[in-house]
């Protein structure tokens, strides 16, 4: 009997012990469902059974595209085969799979930023000659031109643009009201804001942005220098700016937001970002157009329907706006198997007049005249933004040089470096692919 | 048995070893020697990767994180999981109830497990711990972007992860020693500590060193868990020696696999040499058996 008793204590005692750190936290919300109309796919199948695999990262405004590519298109002879990635994942997977003489994906996912380097190295397929063949079948002439030509390197286009992602402001509607505050058009006006928000009591730390130290904090970076009206490099001359003034101001003008944001946001992706507003525990944030719509959605947020949106706000007066824009399509890598003329169908198919008005809301698709104040609610904000963000600059060496100078941008913005100090590593760095890519 | 039985059964074992880690191993060190893009050729650069790896300040301090969190924890997986066992080896019928709780957070993929326990101490997700903290010190900690808070919840969450194969193989030891010589003990007048130090703990000893064996080559891995639980640890210190690699060979700047394989082939070798108290121990128990 003593026994058992001692038993049942030890076990009761046990099972709540492991309970506790096994772990009870809350989760967050993901979106369900991920969009994806059900179109009309009349493509020509090659003889045989064809499989494609698409390689996309799921956001919700990617995911629309994808789903009406892989739900609508497979039929008889042909699957369309696409797993769940993250952006990371992605990147990773598509250097991969662009390597080698053969790769595992016959569609992939990229982007305005990735194709120059792609591009010059032979590893995506030339669209000119397929989009001239298609271009009535698909109505192809009302993708938008600038996406287009974002979507080329010189001169010759290497991707389908499906939608355009850019910067855009959330901020609470609400809250501005009740404190007499207008949508900030400069980094001043954002920190006045952002001050009076907090002197008001009604957050601590009313500015979200992401600044992930091991990925978005560049975005943020060129977003600011872009801003001021400087790019990574002097592309006639073909050398850094990293040593001239400008690139320490951005980084000045950047560390001027931190005593209005979380003490832990060189921690915060965006997902991160959308969290802090589902919250309520910030009343500003600055993302990607594609994160906007989540944060309508009242199944996400009790504040869905007090969210206003605009462009975002120029470092200085009279710049261009704190921006990047950004423009997703879809490449046919060079390594692929399957028919060409089959994929670019696929991808036509896709980014048709049907499939994109179906992604709206969450998506900016690069259809003309899909997106409209009608129909998105931050259609305005977006088509501000997208015609104030800097210039992009599609070079080969871009992502490179990027993808280098990421630690040293965090490690000023975490504190653990001088800007001085960091600018100097930046030029070095920089100078150095410059001198590699030649 | 026929030398082709033999070679029969032997060799799908030998097929499937060399496939998976002769190869692989070959092209590591080979590699390491190289500059390697994807899909090129290597170029011969000699000892230039190790040279870099070397010099890399940021390597030293992944092997130094590395290597604390890897004895830390395993003391403490050796400590907790034997109190553990011995508890659950006091029980009854709810044994195995215990046991099947506790091997929960053991099934979970560690990437998974490491994202529902950093929503414990991340107040955008609740932030559980975080709260509790708080409550009780009056002070907020910055679980992500101080040093050693980070590092403490990372330690958690190792532990945390792994405990329950340490309790489980630990729990399997105590259950061998013979219930004679535990009554010996007890006749002689040893109380609990006493007849755990100096009758359980040296009968067991093979075991012991097996979980240690098998932890310390774990938490030398640990890679995944950092993902979610330190996404500022290349500035924190906190990057594991897995985590580096991957950064340097897929990520930071691309990919440079020259270097990246240079750092797994010294990583090898630190485990070996961290190792090698065990392995002699074991070694030697198999020589003595």
């Amino acid at each position: 009997m003593f026994v058992r008793n001692a038993s049942w204590k030890w076990a009761v005692g046990l099972t709540a012990a492991m309970t506790v750190v096994s772990g009870c936290g809350a989760g967050s919300r993901v979106a369900e469902g991920g969009g994806g109309e059900q179109v009309s796919c009349e493509v020509e199948v090659p003889e045989g059974d064809t499989t494609v695999n698409v390689l996309a990262y799921n956001s919700s405004a990617i995911d629309p595209f994808t789903n009406t590519m892989v739900s609508s298109c497979t039929q008889d002879g042909l699957t369309v085969k696409h797993d769940p990635i993250d952006f990371a994942g992605q990147v990773q997977r598509t250097q991969a799979t662009l390597a080698g003489d053969t790769g595992t994906f016959d569609i992939v996912e990229t982007y305005g930023f990735v194709i120059p380097t792609y591009a010059a190295e032979g590893k995506l397929m030339p669209l000119d000659d397929l989009f001239a063949k298609y271009e009535e079948q698909y109505d192809l002439d009302g993708l938008n031109q600038q996406m287009l030509d974002t979507m080329s390197y010189e001169g010759t286009l290497y991707a389908l643009p499906m939608q355009a992602q850019v910067f855009t402001m959330a901020y609470r509607e609400d809250i501005f009201e009740d404190l007499g505050l207008e949508a900030p058009t400069t980094f001043a006006e954002l920190r006045e804001a952002a001050e009076t928000i907090q002197q008001a009591g009604v957050m601590e730390h009313p500015v979200a942005l992401p600044w992930l130290a091991s990925s978005d904090i560049v975005t943020a970076y060129d977003a600011a220098l872009g801003s001021l009206g400087t790019d990574f490099v002097d592309h006639e001359a073909r050398r850094a700016n990293f040593d001239t003034p400008v690139a320490a101001q951005a980084f000045e003008e950047l560390e001027s937001l931190l005593p209005y944001m979380d003490p832990q946001v060189t921690t915060f992706d965006q997902p991160a970002v959308q969290q802090q507003m589902y919250n309520g525990d910030a009343a500003i944030s600055i993302m990607f157009s594609g994160r906007m719509t989540d944060l309508t959605d009242p199944d996400n947020s009790q504040y869905a329907d007090r969210i206003g949106f605009a462009a975002p706000p120029a470092v200085e007066e009279g710049g261009k706006q704190y921006s990047a824009l950004s423009v997703d399509g879809w490449s046919i890598p060079a390594n692929t198997e399957v028919d060409p003329d089959l994929l670019f169908q696929l991808m036509a198919v896709s980014v048709g007049q049907e499939a994109s008005e179906a992604a709206v809301p969450a998506a900016y698709p690069a259809r003309e005249g899909v997106v409209t104040s009608e129909n998105s609610p931050y259609a305005d904000a977006a088509n501000d933004a997208i015609s104030n963000a800097p210039a992009t600059e599609p070079y080969p060496y871009t992502s490179l040089i990027s993808n280098e100078i990421t630690p040293m941008v965090a490690g000023v913005l975490t504190g653990n470096t001088e800007p001085q100090e960091a600018t100097r590593r930046m030029q070095d760095a920089a100078e150095r692919i410059l001198q590699d890519t030649r | 048995m026929r030398r082709r039985e033999f070679y029969g059964l032997v060799g799908p074992s030998v097929a499937v070893m060399v496939g998976l880690l002769v190869v692989p191993l070959y092209l590591t060190v080979k590699w390491s020697f190289q500059e390697v893009d994807y899909g090129s050729p290597g170029q011969f650069v000699g000892l230039d990767n190790y040279a870099q790896a070397f010099t890399d300040p940021r390597f030293g301090r992944a092997l130094v994180f590395t290597a604390g969190l890897t004895v830390v924890v395993t003391a403490v997986l050796l400590g907790a999981g034997y109190v553990l066992a011995a508890a659950v080896n006091r029980l009854g019928r709810m044994r195995p109830v215990v046991l099947g709780i506790l091997l929960i957070s053991y099934v979970i993929p560690n990437v998974v497990g490491a994202t529902m326990f950093s929503w414990l101490f991340d107040q955008n997700f609740g932030g559980v711990v975080n709260l509790a903290f708080s409550w009780l010190t009056g002070e907020e900690v910055l679980w992500y972007v101080e040093t050693w808070p980070n590092r403490i919840m990372v330690a958690l969450n190792v532990i945390w992860s792994m405990l329950p194969f340490a309790t489980l193989i630990l729990l399997a030891g105590l259950q061998g020693v013979p219930r004679d010589v535990l009554e010996a003990a007890q006749l002689d007048g040893a109380g609990p500590i006493r007849t755990h130090w100096s009758i359980i703990v040296p009968s067991i000893r093979g075991v012991i060193g097996f979980v240690g064996l098998i932890s310390i080559m774990d938490i030398l891995r640990v890679f995944d868990n950092l993902v979610p639980l330190s996404p500022q640890a290349v500035q924190l210190g906190n990057e594991s020696v897995m985590l580096y690699i991957f950064n340097i060979a897929f990520r930071d700047g691309g990919q440079d696999l020259g270097l990246g394989s240079a750092l797994s082939v010294l990583t090898i070798v630190v485990i070996l040499v961290m190792l090698y108290p065990f392995l002699r121990d074991v070694v030697r128990e198999a020589r003595q058996a």
